[in-house]
């Protein structure tokens, strides 16, 4: 139970929050300007009833063709929210305006092989691994969880759009491209 | 040469400025610049070329030159946009696109670049000219919504008359009903059609377009025009519609956004509503709604729990039911259903702060097992004691009630560590709340007994925490605040750079840090760490002025109207913002302890200083952060924690201004004719009412009693004494001060020595006798300085000697470095008598005669403060200053905490105060020295 709202380019000043945690990472304002001025509507914050910012999702949509898809760039919750079906129902939101105001193929988003728990969330939404990234995160090295830390799976839903599923395949955690090929 | 060869040899001109070498950029363009020295483009680059290499002067007069031959070269036009940009010439960027427009009506791109020069100037009135021409000429429909946005732009702006208001959006509703294809044929467009609507009150065609089926559709996924058609709805009053469309959406879209919650709610017992059977048997129907989420629900959602709290709350409040056993009933099953959950604490907060009738619920919160064994348990005690903690009564807060809690917190924060053994260390700990809860208490303790035992037992609990929970802010956040209580800044520092605050953060959390931070800065020493923390945190508001603009060209060109007001009012939070201002103030006072105070400083930061002054300031600090776990009834961990107890708000910020544009307009030679030939760059806009008020000069001098409660006693009586300082030697320095025209002379001098160019506008030559500063009238007969001055360092050293032994580290920092500003501003306001031949001259030598006597005293009673400052920080170096509070540290957490831990921990805040007491020590005595004659 939240207020589902646009994310405005005021509630910068109140994301502090959610973005001190250690995940979530602070871009320059350039960054969210960036998303707000294209894809405002894929920009959205859950808020408390008593007015605090909860969590927020960043999203775009690019590519040509059947490749036409929306993009999760960032989806975090402030840690006191969490296991409340908060992210589950921004994905939810995203996923409409994704397929309905966008006509997106597929929706798709990058995480940490070694971040399990997130995998997990993302398969109960209806994602499925696409493909393995070698060194996507390769920025921070080889951490504790050797190469399930640097390397991301690309995950993808299929939407409405994309009747016969051509999105998704099986087996994709075993292919394997590098972050070039993908960026 | 040819078109091809000279294009040839531009090119690594561009390649230079691209990758940053300005320096071979201008001497390209100087080598291409002697075989064509008429060549527009190469001027226009090596202006740009100059402005990078903050060579202003010599870049101005390039950039006149090319001004002036009214160019229409896409080349150079891009080249001198960024030239203008650099010099903040915003109104010539405008100038120069429509001179290049009016040349080449039918280049669209020119049209752009006018429309969008005006946008970043604020010209709404010229853009929405613009875009209406464009929209002429080019027939796209792209260019009537640009020039309808500009006139809703150009009513909002507070420089429009509020007669004109009502006319503009009258205007802007006309153009976009007469648009050719309708408004809904884009959720962007739908939303500003929507906003005029609203502002005109025009509720009939709203609804016809809201009610139609694609103005559903609309609503229906996009939250922007959602938000406009429920405030529409919200304004007509039509509460009951808009509970009906959320019940449905409630129960058969299963929509659980509370928005919907709330239009229940709202329809059922708004603000002010009246009792009676009516509204009872309203409230009936939503509570049996919301029980019907309840049941669907179960544990699942908390929004139909919530609801019920929410709808028996208002009840209660209006006087609907004046039996509080629903509302405790309600509470109770949230309780029970999300007691262990993190956010109840937060979702309950503003229903359970009075215990009044809620005393059923109070017992359920007391019998909650203080024993658990897993993470469930122990939330659901957490919140207990939050909740119990935020609904104590006054008779419950005393000495030994808080010192039981803090055993108890402590006691099951130790025990429920266990519990998060397993974590990955980049998670939280489970028991970090009850750390927290323990630190709020500790500081209770604090304010209840004025015993710093209390805040160091806070300080090493909350130590040993964060290495239990590496990432756990909240516990950082606490420690920065008691750090600076403590006088230990190089602790708080260190939290501070842990939290890795950045970007737009710099706006909302430097606070922490910088809030006062001239107390602590050793500048004066040499040691520039604080200062150099307010330059880093500066950054952001040069980042908005670059790059926000651009955003809100982008958002015009991909029509993303509903954006476009959003970006403005962030872009003018940040460039106002409170928290940048205070920032300058505090980096101010701790410049002039490590410059030299000459009429360099004096005049840039004059400049600025009154640019400031006519600013409406927006406060963006986030204090909301906090991990507030006090009772409601006591003032917040905020409020307790703020050094001094006094938050710098705008009156804090105004008087501070006040006090040095006086000190510098007196010190500097420029006066208002002086600068504004002087100063390169578009003036900030004037608002509406900027108008009407009273000049500067009156400004500066108003009392405003208001301001002046922001500030401590100490600053208060620092702000007396310049007041009475400037009141003093303002004649002096008026009748001193060289005529406009002498200084205009000597700047243009300077400026053509430097660029080889005199300063256009200004008349150089020789000025008859003024030169000589030979004056008509006599000098202002001499007073002796009034008692306030003479006395006032006496009196703050008496006011230092007094609080020596009684007060905190920082309060006698405090003390100390207002002595000291106070010295250097006396040091300022005397800059100009130094230079004996300006006495004679001015037959001042009575006046400076009696400068001897206030700066002697300054000078001893600096000294003495100094060398008392040195003597404590010597005390901080002993074992007998930490040995009370290792003990008492020690007591309270052995064996959980080491003895060692608590030993190293209190050498540490020690260590620091040793050094910043001995650092602002030294400090002033080098300034008493350099200053001493």
């Amino acid at each position: 139970m939240s207020i589902t709202r646009p994310f405005k380019a005021t509630d910068m000043f109140k994301f502090n929050n959610i973005n001190l945690d250690v995940w979530t990472e602070t871009y320059g304002i350039g960054f969210y300007l960036s998303y707000l001025s294209r894809w405002p509507d894929m920009c959205v914050v859950e808020e408390s009833p008593s007015g605090q910012l909860m969590g927020y999702v960043i999203a775009k949509s690019e590519g040509s063709g059947t490749d036409w898809h929306g993009h999760i760039t960032a989806l975090t919750i402030s840690p006191p929210y969490r296991r409340l079906s908060l992210a589950s129902r921004l994905c939810s939101f995203l996923a409409l305006i994704s397929s309905s105001t966008y006509k997106n193929f597929y929706i798709d988003l990058y995480v940490r092989c070694a971040n399990t728990i997130a995998i997990g969330f993302y398969e109960r939404e209806g994602y499925s691994v696409y493909r393995r990234v070698r060194e996507y995160y390769g920025s921070l090295g080889v951490g504790r969880g050797g190469r399930d830390e640097e390397d991301a799976f690309d995950m993808r839903m299929p939407l409405q759009r994309d009747r016969e599923r051509r999105s998704v395949r099986p087996g994709g955690r075993d292919i394997v491209v590098s972050a070039e090929e993908v960026s | 040469m040819s078109a091809g060869a000279l294009e040839r040899q531009i090119r690594p001109i561009y390649d230079a400025l691209d990758t940053g070498s300005n320096k071979s950029a201008i001497v390209a363009c100087n080598k291409l610049l002697k075989k064509n020295p008429k060549n527009e483009l190469i001027k226009a680059l090596k202006a740009l070329a100059l402005v990078r290499s903050q060579k202003v002067e010599e870049s101005l007069v390039l950039c006149d030159e090319v001004l002036e031959s009214k160019p229409t070269n896409e080349g150079v036009l891009t080249a001198m946009m960024h030239v203008l940009r650099g010099l903040g010439r915003h109104n010539d960027l405008v100038t120069m696109f429509e001179e290049a427009f009016k040349k080449q009506p039918s280049n669209e791109d020119l049209g752009i670049q006018t429309f969008l020069a005006n946008v970043r100037a604020g010209n709404w009135k010229s853009a929405h000219l613009t875009a209406t021409r464009m929209y002429k000429q080019f027939q796209e429909e792209r260019y009537l919504y640009w020039s309808i946005i500009s006139a809703v732009l150009q009513a909002r702006d507070p420089t429009t008359p509020d007669n004109m208001r009502s006319i503009l959006f009258k205007l802007a509703h006309r153009l976009i009903t007469g648009s050719p294809t309708p408004s809904y044929v884009n959720a962007e467009r739908f939303h500003l059609h929507l906003s005029i609507l609203r502002e005109l009150e025009l509720w009939e065609e709203a609804d016809k377009l809201l009610d139609s089926d694609v103005g559903k559709n609309i609503c229906s996924t996009s939250l922007v025009c959602n938000e406009v058609r429920r405030e529409i709805w919200h304004r007509q009053g039509r509460r009951q519609q808009e509970a009906e469309r959320a019940e449905k959406l409630i129960v058969e879209k299963k929509d659980r956004n509370w928005l919907e919650f709330l239009a229940i709610l709202d329809a059922t017992l708004p603000a002010g509503a009246s009792t009676g059977a009516e509204v009872e048997a309203q409230v009936s129907r939503a509570r049996e709604l919301f029980e019907n989420v309840v049941k669907e629900d179960g544990a699942k959602d908390r929004s139909g729990h919530l609801a019920l709290v929410d709808l028996e709350h208002r009840a209660r409040t209006h006087g609907v039911t004046t039996d509080s056993a629903r509302l405790t009933t309600s509470l109770k099953k949230y309780f029970e259903h999300f007691g262990s959950k993190a956010c109840c604490f937060e979702d309950l907060k503003a229903y359970t702060g009075d215990r009044n009738g809620l005393e059923d619920f109070i017992t359920v919160l007391d019998s909650v097992p203080d024993t658990f064994t897993n993470s469930a348990q122990l939330l659901t005690l957490i919140n207990s004691y939050k909740l119990l903690r935020l609904s104590l009564p006054e008779s419950e807060i005393t000495f030994e009630s808080e010192l039981k809690r803090v055993a108890n917190y402590t006691k099951h924060y130790f025990e429920a560590l266990p519990l998060g053994d397993d974590l990955p260390a980049t998670e939280l700990q489970p028991a970090d709340d009850l750390m927290l809860l323990a630190g709020n208490a500790y500081i209770s303790l604090w304010k209840l007994t004025n015993d710093e035992t209390h805040i160091f037992n806070a300080v090493h609990l909350l130590e040993f925490g964060v290495t239990k929970s590496k990432h756990c802010f909240l516990a950082r956040l606490i420690l920065i605040r008691i750090y600076r209580l403590l006088g230990s800044p190089s602790s708080a520092l260190e939290h501070y750079r842990i939290m890795q605050i950045k970007q737009v953060q710099h706006d909302t959390l430097s606070h922490l840090l910088l809030s006062r931070a001239s107390t602590f800065s050793l500048a004066s020493t040499g040691d520039l760490t604080l200062s150099s923390e307010c330059q880093e945190a500066t950054q952001i508001y040069l980042s908005n002025s670059q790059e926000t603009g651009e955003f809100v060209s982008r958002a015009f060109n991909v029509e993303k109207y509903s954006q476009i007001p959003e970006f403005l009012l962030f872009e003018d939070w940040l460039d106002n913002s409170l928290q940048r201002d205070l920032m300058k103030i505090e980096h101010l006072r701790m410049r002039l302890t490590h410059e030299p105070i000459n009429s360099d400083i004096i005049d840039m930061e004059l400049i600025e200083l009154k640019f400031i002054f006519d600013r409406n300031h927006y406060d963006n600090r986030d204090f909301a952060i906090f991990p507030d776990y006090q009772p409601k009834i006591q003032p917040s961990l905020h409020e307790q924690t703020t050094l001094f107890g006094k938050s710098e708000g705008t009156g804090w910020l105004m008087t501070f201004l006040k006090l040095y544009i006086r000190a510098f307009q007196q010190a500097s030679d420029l006066d208002d004719t002086v600068e504004e030939k002087l100063l390169i760059g578009d003036r900030p806009k004037q608002t509406a009412n900027q108008g009407k008020r009273a000049p500067l000069k009156e400004r500066l001098l108003e009392k405003n009693e208001e301001h002046l409660t922001e500030l401590t006693a100490d600053e208060k009586k620092l702000f007396e004494y310049a007041t009475c300082l400037a009141d003093w030697l303002e004649p002096y320095h008026d009748y001193t001060r060289p005529p406009p025209a002498v200084v205009l002379a000597e700047a243009a001098r300077q400026t053509e020595l430097k660029t080889g160019h005199p300063l256009k506008g200004i008349d150089t030559s020789p000025l008859n006798g003024l030169n000589g500063h030979k004056k008509d009238e006599e000098p202002p007969a001499i007073q002796d300085p009034p008692e306030l001055l003479t006395t006032f360092f006496a009196d703050i050293q008496e006011r230092f000697k007094d609080a020596l032994g009684r007060a905190s580290v920082t309060e006698l920092l405090h003390i100390a470095t207002l002595a000291q500003e106070a010295f250097l501003l006396f040091v300022t306001e005397t800059v100009r008598f130094k230079v004996s031949s300006v006495v004679k001259l001015n037959k001042l030598g009575a006046l400076v005669a009696s400068f001897k006597d206030v700066r002697a005293a300054g000078v001893s009673a600096l000294k003495e403060i100094s060398s008392e400052l040195v003597k404590q920080s010597e005390y901080y170096g002993t074992t007998e200053s930490r040995q009370s509070f290792v003990d008492s540290g020690s007591k309270a957490f052995e064996p959980k905490i080491d003895h060692d831990v608590v030993f190293t921990q209190t050498k540490k805040i020690n260590d620091s105060r040793r050094k910043v007491l001995e650092g602002v020590g030294k400090g002033i005595a080098r300034l008493a020295t350099t200053y001493a004659t």
